[in-house]
């Protein structure tokens, strides 16, 4: 029997045991009861108020004493007062910001204009990019508009204003999303995700072939036209589409000598297909094909041509890790001759969050054609590395090293700080 | 010999942790709850991703879905993250990045009680929330999950 009584003990301080490991921490504990005391507080503050004004009493305003504050009519059919506050947010006009700072260091003796987004010209070290702001409306639940202004730095920090995009945007249903405006081109991944949101990105800067025309890039990032994007029913594979008929303005940064290239674009089109499969979550697959119409005013005057870009990606964004792929080729044939040129490109970047440290590695390449509308970028390729920091959920910092190799030419190696924002 | 007593204790015991368990996976299950004029009646765990990662942004009858989410420290924001395979940074990030690309106007509004979100659903008929199963009230429809209701075996969201 003495057994026994031990045995039953035990039992019954083993199940004791069990409730505690089940039952939840004592921190957690006064957090629930906080929650639990918040709710109920605001609870009772709905029910006074929606008391009040309904009581027929308090309703007549000459029934008040001179002092005693009273509550302006609550419309019984509207939201509660707390909630309409919540969703404030969901009206009016939004504001957004970004920002940067950077400190770039090359070692590049012949300076090559706008290479990699670095300020054209410059002879110091600091810029502070594009700082944007993002302005977002709700005309009603299926039209909004968007735009994005940056204020851009030059020469000698002289500072442009450009109307990066400026899109209303009509919801008809998820197989059907327009939009009609200025916006950045489909050709690929990384320029509809990032946009000019430097903070967005896990890198200081763009991939090379992804940067923007007026920053040292090569291909068309920015249009003017209308915009279509949508489901398309699929099952498990996750079909979406892209389909853009616009006016691209691209005005190339001449990198081996000031001045600009303008590409005088006719209308362009730009169709894309891109799988997000439901078995695999945070995983996108997609391509793109755009065409448009081009000058190269370095073959003559009226030296006109077929420019025809060709985009292959896969992405995979989750669990705090980022990989980004995108192929390239990039497609130039002239109408006055049999000539074409065919520059392949793409870059490979792969980071994880760790904490409050993301690193990071990319590797990335292009080759232009010698002789061809895109030379002076040459053959160039090497690795990018480096860590993202964030200090909060809204600043972040930067350090990356770069070494690009360079045909015919010497190496280039940058360091490249960034302070990167948003408000 | 008194093992007849032993079993019939080992027995209780193990009906108590089990019931302990139970009732522990009951309570930590979450519903999708939507307005009671919502015809939907089942999700796939993709298709929720989708909806709450604002992929998904009208109801099958063209009406635009409206998103409610717990505030940070909620149990049903755990939940949420898990399904979105983000960390509360992450979330923060990937809606600022919604924002930006135009694909969304707002962040999902995050409420501070279940008793909003019961708010939110009786004011807005395209609105779509997760609720632990032991705060769901009369007003909310409860949408099984992969063919789940909470509280069943193989439910999915705790």
């Amino acid at each position: 029997m003495r057994h026994t009584g031990t045995a039953i003990l035990l039992l019954v301080v083993a199940n004791l045991s069990h409730a505690q490991v089940a039952a939840p921490s004592e921190p957690e504990m006064i957090q629930q009861l906080v929650l639990q005391v918040k709710a109920l507080q605001e609870k009772v503050e709905l029910l006074e108020s929606q008391q009040r004004a309904s009581d027929p009493v308090n309703a007549d305003a000459g029934a008040h004493p001179v002092n005693t504050p009273t509550l302006p009519a609550v419309d019984s059919n509207a939201p509660p007062a707390s909630l309409i506050q919540e969703l404030h947010e969901l009206r009016g006009i939004q504001w957004r910001g970004f920002g940067e700072v950077d400190y770039k260091v090359l070692n590049q003796r012949t300076p090559e204009l706008g290479t990699y987004g670095f300020v054209p010209g410059s002879h110091g070290n600091f810029y502070t990019g594009d700082f944007d702001l993002l302005l977002t409306a709700r005309i009603n639940d299926k039209a909004s508009v968007l735009s994005e202004i940056a204020f851009g730095e030059g020469e000698a920090q002289i500072f442009s204003v450009d109307l990066e995009r400026v899109l209303f945007n009509y919801d008809y249903s998820d197989h059907l999303r327009m939009s009609f405006g200025r916006y950045h081109t489909g050709i690929g991944y990384y320029n509809r995700a990032f946009h000019s949101g430097t903070w967005l990105q896990t890198t200081a800067d763009r991939p090379l072939v992804m940067e923007f025309a007026h920053d040292g890039g090569v291909l068309p990032t920015q249009a003017v036209g209308l915009s279509f994007t949508g489901s398309i029913p699929s099952g498990r594979l996750g079909l979406n589409y892209i389909a853009e008929y616009g006016s691209s303005d691209t005005h190339l940064q001449n990198l081996a000598e000031a001045g600009i290239d303008d590409e005088d674009n006719g209308n362009h089109v730009n169709v894309g297909l891109f799988a997000r499969p439901e078995s695999i979550p945070g995983l996108q697959i997609g391509g793109s094909i755009y065409h448009d119409r081009i000058s190269d005013r370095s073959h003559g005057p009226d030296a006109r041509l077929g420019q025809t870009i060709v985009n292959g990606h896969m992405v995979y964004i989750r669990d705090g890790i980022e990989f980004l792929n995108e192929g390239f080729l990039i497609r130039h044939a002239y109408e006055q001759s049999s000539t074409v040129h065919n520059m392949p490109a793409f870059y490979s970047q792969i980071s994880k969050q760790l904490h409050r440290v993301r690193p990071f590695f990319r590797y990335q390449y292009i080759n232009a054609n010698s002789g061809g509308f895109l030379e002076e970028f040459v053959l160039r390729h090497g690795p990018s590395f480096g860590m993202r920091f964030d200090f909060n959920d809204s600043i972040a910092f930067k350090t990356q090293m770069d070494h690009t190799k360079r045909k015919g030419r010497p190496d280039l190696n940058g360091l490249h700080l960034q302070l990167a924002y948003t408000f | 010999m008194h093992t007849k007593p032993i079993i019939v204790l080992v027995a209780i015991w193990l009906a108590g942790v089990g019931g302990i368990t139970a009732a522990v996976a009951q309570a930590d299950d979450v519903a999708v709850v939507v307005s009671e004029k919502n015809p939907v009646a089942n999700f796939t765990q993709p298709e929720l991703r989708k909806i709450f990662a604002g992929e998904k942004r009208s109801w099958a009858g063209g009406q635009s879905i409206k998103l409610f989410v717990r505030a940070p420290g909620a149990h049903e924001r755990a939940v949420l993250l898990n399904l979105l395979g983000m960390s509360e940074s992450e979330y923060k990030k990937y809606w600022t990045a919604q924002v930006f690309r135009g694909e969304a106007q707002a962040e999902p509004v995050a409420l501070f009680s279940n008793g909003m979100q019961k708010e939110a659903l009786t004011t807005f008929p395209g609105a779509i929330a997760l609720v632990n199963f032991q705060d769901v009230k009369p007003g909310m429809k409860v949408v099984k999950v992969d063919g789940h209701s909470p509280a069943e075996p193989g439910y999915p969201l705790h």
